[in-house]
């Protein structure tokens, strides 16, 4: 029915200050419009404007212009904070996409139990990182952990896991990858379940082996899952902090705060909201080029190949 | 139904509905009777007390409290939050001495709510950094001391003819006698603010202080150094303190000695409950207590929890009718009977000590000589952010990743930078 028709079977539709135009579209979606902005771009905005005041309870707030960002980037903890950020994200997603890609091959195979070990893989991103960073707490536990205990069982040398700083940031590390190279598997899986048959099967009557038709072809037609696992994995990566912060807050001396971590320090023990927020607007803008790299490279170099 | 309703009265309808809802907190808030708190908890016996202390106030004064628990550390979080939002939420706060530089200027100076003769009965160092170096205003008033002893196995030292360590010496040698077997003489925290406390108590110990009499850094100096050198030979060198320690804070640090894996800790008064209770240990009647050790001077940390009034609460008698409650006679009465919380006020702890007897009473003793000789790090501004530099440098010393003294002279550095730009030197 049209709205002119609408009009005329209903009166009091007819009295109705809104016509059926673009505009009650707008109107209908304000109440979610506004409830974004207040909840989302609000705190975002003022957060970004705090980082350029000395904004720490003192009672006055004086605008410092870059000030809180020229502190910060040359300081030695944040240097030390984007030092470890950089480690951290580079191997922990390293290891996950390539061995969730290795396990997805795996259990995308028809050999007995991989329904089960599809089923098993979906437990450890379910779990709170809370949980699993207390959990690692205690398996790296030199005295009481399960982990050193085995090392014992086989007489191995106990391995400082969250004492040495070496040692401390690895074990953050592992804790990360044992919670989301299952996701990987799970996202590689689907897309190698939705994979075209044919290509392969033309490989394999060309003599193409396993290993072959997995980098000739299985590859290059998954670019677009992995392009997807490592955008999800980049933005978890700089917001990680539940987990670091359960199993060492940090510490020791530094060896494991990453700029979440750090961010929260200065906001929460030193007061200092002004720098907390500067910190969290270079992660967020070294997320955000990182990012654009990614998408942006081989968008060039696909332009320069065509011209 | 739709028949029934217009569309015009419909919307009229959700539109006072809407602003009665967003109006209602404000409304039942301007009850004038009526303050809101927030308050600290811990433990099962926490809310009890919380609830017997708000339920007496009202009784007697016919004001109601609405109030809400949270541990140290939220509650830490929640308070930061609130003050840089000007929140008038609560009208009342729990605070602690640890933190209180950072709000001089979000809680109300009590000065005006209380005389200098109701000051006198708390004890002065509480009293003395709870208020702003540079105003004079007190931010907060005392609810009950916090200071530590030495808690140790009793039972074991005196199967090994073994005595409670008094000096920096004795503390090695008796912990290196009571090392092995998967025990170890000797527990201290290693991480975060509770590596700080123990450093800062060493600190004193060793003679030395945080800053010099112009405020300048002054904890790299040799009594600093040897202060860190001492901690941290503890761990890596004499190997008497368990080596995860250095990720331990106070309830690790508690539990290795109520679980019986350690022999000895410096503690602070709630564990003298926590270890009389089957429940939360496994050395009920084994342990006993002594003093803190001592080097050239025998100084330790005394600090407080304390009750701060909000600077933007709208309705301040009231709020602080119930703080001068909290830290009453009554209320301290019951918080040493139920978690033999050290009161605050001189007087309250004198009964209290007076009432006391056997070993409970030795341990009051020992903690009211540790909070007269007691200090507290300087309430500078900045020196928050101060704190956040010396977990770092102290945990870098602890786990040789810097020397004690490289690390403690590039903390002062940073420390006496940061300072200057937060105005301590204005």
């Amino acid at each position: 029915m049209s709205s002119v028709a609408q009009n005329r079977v209903s009166g009091r539709r007819r009295r109705s200050p809104l016509p059926y135009t673009w505009q009650r579209g707008y109107l209908l979606a304000a109440p979610a419009f506004i409830v974004m902005l207040a909840i989302f771009v609000y705190p975002l905005g003022y957060s970004f404007l705090m980082s350029f005041f000395r904004w720490d309870l003192s009672g006055s707030a004086p605008f410092i212009g870059t000030g809180n960002y020229t502190d910060e980037l040359s300081g030695r903890q944040f240097n030390q904070a984007l030092r470890n950020q950089i480690v951290f994200s580079v191997v922990s997603i390293t290891v996950e996409v390539v061995a969730g890609m290795a396990i997805a091959v795996l259990v995308n195979g028809k050999l007995r139990g991989m329904r089960l070990a599809r089923t098993l893989l979906l437990v450890p991103p379910m779990i709170a990182p809370a949980v699993v960073g207390l959990n690692f707490r205690w398996l790296f536990n030199t005295q009481y952990g399960l982990v050193d205990a085995l090392l014992r069982m086989f007489n191995l040398p106990n391995i400082p896991w969250l004492n040495d700083p070496t040692w401390a940031l690895v074990s953050v590390i592992i804790a990360d990858v044992w919670q989301n190279t299952p996701l990987m598997v799970l996202l590689f899986l689907a897309g190698l379940q939705s994979l075209p048959q044919e290509p392969l099967e033309a490989a394999t009557v060309d003599g193409a082996g396993p290993w072959q038709r997995f980098w000739h072809i299985v590859l290059p037609l998954m670019r677009p899952v992995i392009m997807i696992a490592l955008m999800l994995r980049i933005i978890d990566t700089f917001r990680t902090f539940d987990v670091v912060w359960l199993m060492t807050q940090g510490g020791p001396g530094g060896a494991t705060n990453l700029l979440t971590v750090y961010a929260y320090l200065l906001a929460f023990q030193a007061v200092d909201f002004g720098h907390a927020a500067a910190v969290s607007y270079i992660a967020l803008g070294m997320s955000l080029f990182v990012l654009g790299l990614l998408y942006g490279v081989p968008w060039l170099l696909a332009k320069r190949r065509a011209i | 139904m739709s028949g029934n309703v217009s569309r015009r009265k419909f919307l009229a309808a959700s539109a006072a509905v809407t602003a009665g809802s967003l109006a209602a907190p404000w409304v039942a808030r301007a009850q004038a009777n009526e303050i809101t708190a927030l308050l600290i908890t811990g433990g099962p016996l926490y809310p009890k007390y919380w609830e017997k202390v708000v339920q007496d106030f009202t009784a007697k004064t016919g004001i109601k409290v609405r109030y809400d628990l949270l541990e140290f550390t939220p509650l830490t979080s929640k308070v930061v939050t609130l003050s840089a939002a000007r929140s008038s939420q609560y009208d009342v706060y729990s605070t602690h001495t640890a933190q209180i530089d950072s709000y001089f200027n979000h809680f109300a100076p009590l000065n005006s709510y209380f005389s200098e003769s109701e000051l006198a009965d708390f004890y002065p160092v509480a009293v003395k950094y709870l208020r702003d170096p540079k105003t004079g205003n007190l931010a907060a008033i005392p609810r009950n001391m916090d200071a530590r002893v030495q808690y140790y196995r009793s039972d074991i030292y005196q199967e090994k003819g073994l005595k409670p360590a008094e000096t920096w010496e004795e503390l090695v040698d008796v912990g290196l006698k009571l090392t092995g077997n998967g025990h170890y003489g000797l527990v201290v925290p290693g991480q975060g603010d509770p590596a700080q406390r123990t450093f800062s108590d060493l600190l004193w110990q060793a003679g030395g202080d945080w800053v010099d009499q112009a405020n300048k850094p002054a904890f790299n100096s040799e009594a600093g150094i040897k202060a860190l050198t001492f901690y941290r030979d503890l761990i890596q060198k004499h190997k008497i303190v368990p080596p995860d320690a250095v990720g331990y804070q106070w309830n690790e640090n508690s539990t290795e000695f109520s679980s019986g894996t350690v022999y000895a800790n410096f503690d602070w008064p709630g564990a003298f409950a926590t270890l009389s209770n089957p429940e939360t240990s496994r050395v009920v009647g084994k342990w006993s207590t002594a003093p803190y050790v001592r080097d050239k001077a025998a100084i330790s940390c005394a600090i407080s929890h304390a009750m701060a009034l909000n600077g933007q609460s709208g309705r301040k008698d009231p709020a602080v009718e119930f703080i001068r409650y909290t830290v009453g006679p009554e209320a301290q009465r019951l918080q040493f009977d139920q978690f033999t919380n050290f009161p605050s006020s001189q007087a309250i702890a004198k009964e209290v000590i007076a009432a006391a007897k056997g070993p409970q009473a030795t341990w009051l003793q020992q903690l009211e000589t540790t909070i007269a000789n007691g200090k507290e790090w300087p309430k500078l501004a900045g020196f928050s952010k101060v704190c956040t530099l010396m977990f770092s440098a102290i945990e870098q010393a602890l786990t040789d990743q810097l020397s004690p003294s490289d690390s403690l002279n590039q903390a002062a550095a940073e420390a006496e930078d940061t300072m200057r730009r937060a105005g301590a030197y204005d």
